[in-house]
């Protein structure tokens, strides 16, 4: 019995269906994963020898039968497996599907069984010219590549077939008959089947890749958001962001009594403020577990109205530093939409994101609040002294030069006020320095020509913004505990500088008896406060650093941002 | 009277002295921008009273106080702006002190308290009981001023090997060499670790290396440098007590 030409193709089709649903169903199965993600170890390398023998076992059995041959789609497995796993993949497949056809029997059992080996190598010599050519593997993937190896391997096939199988004529006969067909529907089906194996891979690059760049951007974007622990303000931008990123219909933060913030779909009803009324929220709260409502087995119901479009919520506690609960983040969707399963690993993520920055935020506002008690402290400490040192000046000025002890009394008022003045986190370098030069003036005067004061800044640094009480502190210190000391002279001098690109304040003195302070000494303490508001401020990568050459010099450098934060 | 002023600062100095020229009975005879100038003339000056700032370069009003004599020490009245701690001392024994800025009707009583004081010093011989001193007992130099050449050194007590007396002052030696100093050997000996070996030299027990026993009971220290040092009889009791020989 003689097919056409082309019935002959349309069976083969047929087997091929047969074949790619096979495929679609395995590629539903984990047996797949080994295909798409091309690792040489040793039992990925083994399931892509099985499933590609089986393939070609298959290819044979689903085979027509003609005139004592058997029309069929075995090259597909071998080129295929040699294609994704190398050659010596490809020659074991094709030995397997080989030995397989030669036992089936038949004129053309040599030339079949020698063909389907060396089909299986020209998948493989694909397969190492395109890693030669190219380190980047999609090339393995591409359906066209498929297409023509299994072309040229199934050109090879008819070739051998005329070579070998007797008698020639018959042979020729079969080509005849069987060339075209098979030579399509086996490049087709490679090249669809390698469609599918692609598909599947970038479908799985694609979920993973959006997962992880999902949570990513919302960790991101909720790292600082928290500035004075657990409040309401912060929370409406975080309930805001994670909609944003999440998509889901709805999402509320709770504290354990109250809604702190709603938003999304059923806003009209749900509303900040109110205490909680959600039986799943009572329940995560009070028994610190994720509680996970999702709308076919345990409905959500809306306890403040019947006609709330949200059907499934998933509430996940928020816990505090004692792994104590401290609130819930709440998702919702509509009572139309599934609650993707991504999205409820990602509120668990969620929430322990908020209790990180909660904490970290509780930290910060405890170190502010120390930084500025110790703040307080120096200004209280600092005081004193020179007060009465300054009074004492002035009333020893008053008899000789009146006006010169009125410009004293105005730099102490001066001095006086900025030092009381205690609500004002930062101030432009002008400004502190109008402060610096009225305590300045007054030493100068109290110690005469024991005392050079000179000062260098440059005009474009006088705008820059800084915290306040930076330059001072250092002064007094170079004084203090610098050119007090000397039987001779002292030298304060102020500059300016630009080093290495970085914009620095200099204060510098000729005594040079700067020793590591302890932090428990009020030296020590002045410096360090200064220095932590200019991490505060600017970041870690500026502060106070300290040259000193003993008895020669002390220079405290103050790292100043290049563009000031407003 | 004779009245010495030692602050840092020209003004507060110039200050006190007008204030100081309301009482005709006093005088004062010099002035110093610090402690170690003061010391270096204090001998020669002889003054019945110093007026002295605490807060001063290398060597506080404290500190100067500390390397006096008690015996002939002339009377203390610290001035100061604000040191808590010194007036905290002062208070339970009411020892003259000065708040800057300076208030008259203080000084008034100050004065007379001197007065009076002085007064009963000539008098009686009574030892004047300066209660700065008890709060000194105990605190030990640190800093021994110096003189060498044109020069003020201030050489750390850990640094010396010993301290002798003759007739030209007292003298300080180091490794490095030896300096010339105001304060006696007495002082030394009591506010510091220094011991006394011979009635003209104390050691740094520190910086003996070597001690050469002799017939007569007295014996030679050699101190780590290489130097030479006798020990008298009556005095090398105190040595080998040190040691536990």
């Amino acid at each position: 019995m003689i097919l056409s030409d082309f019935s002959l193709l349309l069976s083969l089709a047929q087997q091929m269906s047969v074949f790619l649903v096979i495929a679609y169903l395995l590629s539903k199965t984990p047996a797949f994963l080994p295909l798409s993600n091309l690792s040489p170890r040793l039992p990925n390398t083994f399931i892509l020898y099985c499933l590609f023998s089986g393939f070609c076992i298959l290819g044979t059995y689903f085979g027509l039968a003609i005139d004592d041959a058997i029309a069929n789609t075995r090259a597909v497995g071998a080129v295929l497996g040699g294609l994704l796993g190398g050659p010596v993949v490809g020659i074991l497949v094709g030995f397997t599907g080989g030995i397989h056809r030669y036992f089936m029997g038949g004129f053309t059992d040599l030339a079949c069984a020698i063909s389907t080996t060396l089909e299986g190598l020209v998948g493989g010599l694909f397969h190492l010219w395109i890693r030669r050519r190219s380190s980047h593997n999609e090339h393995l993937f591409s359906p066209s590549i498929a297409f023509v190896a299994t072309l040229l391997a199934e050109a090879l096939q008819m070739l051998l077939i005329l070579l070998i199988a007797k008698p020639f004529e018959q042979a020729l006969h079969l080509v005849e008959v069987i060339a075209l067909p098979m030579l399509t529907a086996n490049s087709v089906g490679a090249a669809l089947f390698m469609m599918m194996i692609r598909d599947r891979r970038h479908l799985y690059d694609k979920f993973t890749s959006h997962s992880s760049a999902k949570a990513l951007n919302l960790a991101q974007r909720m790292v600082g958001t928290f500035h004075d622990g657990f409040k309401q303000a912060d929370a409406i931008r975080i309930a805001n962001i994670i909609r944003e990123e999440t998509g889901v219909s709805a999402v509320a933060i709770t504290d354990t009594q109250q809604v702190l913030a709603f938003t999304g779909l059923g806003e009209d009803h749900h509303k900040a403020n109110r205490p909680i009324a959600s039986k799943q929220t009572h329940q995560a709260i009070n028994e610190n577990k994720i509680v996970f409502a999702d709308g076919v087995e345990e409905p959500y119901r809306c306890s403040s109205s019947d006609k709330c479009p949200l059907g499934s919520s998933l509430v996940v506690p928020i816990r505090g530093g004692e792994n104590e609960v401290i609130g819930t983040v709440k998702l919702y969707e509509s009572k139309r939409r599934l609650f993707l399963h991504i999205n409820r690993a990602l509120g668990e993520g969620i929430a322990k994101v908020i209790a990180e920055q909660v904490r970290e935020s509780q930290v910060q506002h405890q170190q502010q609040l120390l930084t500025e008690a110790e703040l307080k402290l120096a200004r209280a400490q600092i005081n004193p002294h020179f007060l009465f040192n300054a009074l004492n000046t002035i009333s020893a000025v008053v008899k000789r030069d009146a006006n010169a002890a009125r410009q004293l009394i105005a730099d102490l008022a001066l001095f006086l006020r900025v030092n009381l003045k205690r609500n004002q986190q930062t101030t432009r370098l002008s400004a502190e320095l109008e402060h610096v030069n009225a305590y300045l003036h007054i030493e100068q005067v109290r110690f005469a020509d024991r005392l050079v004061i000179k000062q260098d800044i440059a005009e474009d640094f006088l705008q820059l913004e800084l915290p306040t009480f930076t330059l001072q502190p250092l002064v007094e210190n170079a004084i203090k505990h610098g050119t007090a000391h000397l039987l001779e002279t002292g030298e304060i001098t102020i500059y300016s500088r630009v080093h290495n690109g970085i914009k620095q304040l200099v204060v510098e003195d000729n005594a040079g008896l700067y020793e590591h302070p302890d932090q428990a000494t009020h030296e020590g303490l002045g410096m360090h406060i200064v220095d932590t508001r200019l991490r505060n401020a600017f970041g870690s990568h500026y502060g106070l650093s300290v040259e000193c050459q003993l008895n020669q010099y002390t220079r405290v450098i103050i790292s100043l941002p290049r563009e000031p934060k407003p | 009277m004779r009245a010495v002023i030692v602050d840092d600062e020209p003004l507060a100095r110039e200050e006190l002295f007008e204030m100081l020229q309301a009482y005709p009975e006093l005088e004062v005879v010099a002035q110093f921008g610090n402690a170690i100038e003061c010391l270096k003339n204090l001998k020669q000056l002889q003054p019945d009273i110093l007026f002295l700032d605490i807060e001063m370069p290398q060597v506080s009003g404290l500190e100067l106080a500390n390397m006096l004599d008690s015996e002939n020490a002339p009377a203390i009245v610290f001035v100061t702006a604000y040191d808590q701690f010194a007036l905290d001392a002062f208070e339970q024994n009411a020892v003259d002190y000065l708040l800057k800025p300076i208030n008259q009707q203080r000084l008034n009583k100050s004065i007379q308290r001197l007065q009076e004081r002085l007064a009963r010093n000539d008098g009686g011989q009574e030892q004047a009981q300066h209660s700065y001193q008890n709060m000194l007992k105990g605190q030990e130099l640190k800093l021994i001023p110096c003189y060498f050449q044109q020069r003020v050194k201030l050489v750390r007590l850990e640094d010396i090997e010993y301290a002798s007396s003759d007739v030209s002052g007292v003298h300080v030696t180091t490794k490095n060499g030896t300096y010339h100093t105001q304060l006696t050997l007495k002082v030394l000996e009591e506010k510091s670790s220094l011991l006394r070996c011979h009635r003209q030299h104390l050691v740094n027990v520190e910086a003996i290396s070597e001690i050469a026993m002799e017939d007569n009971g007295g014996a030679q220290l050699f101190t780590r440098s290489g130097q030479q040092l006798p020990v008298s009889r009556r005095y090398f009791k105190s040595i080998k007590q040190h040691f536990g020989l």
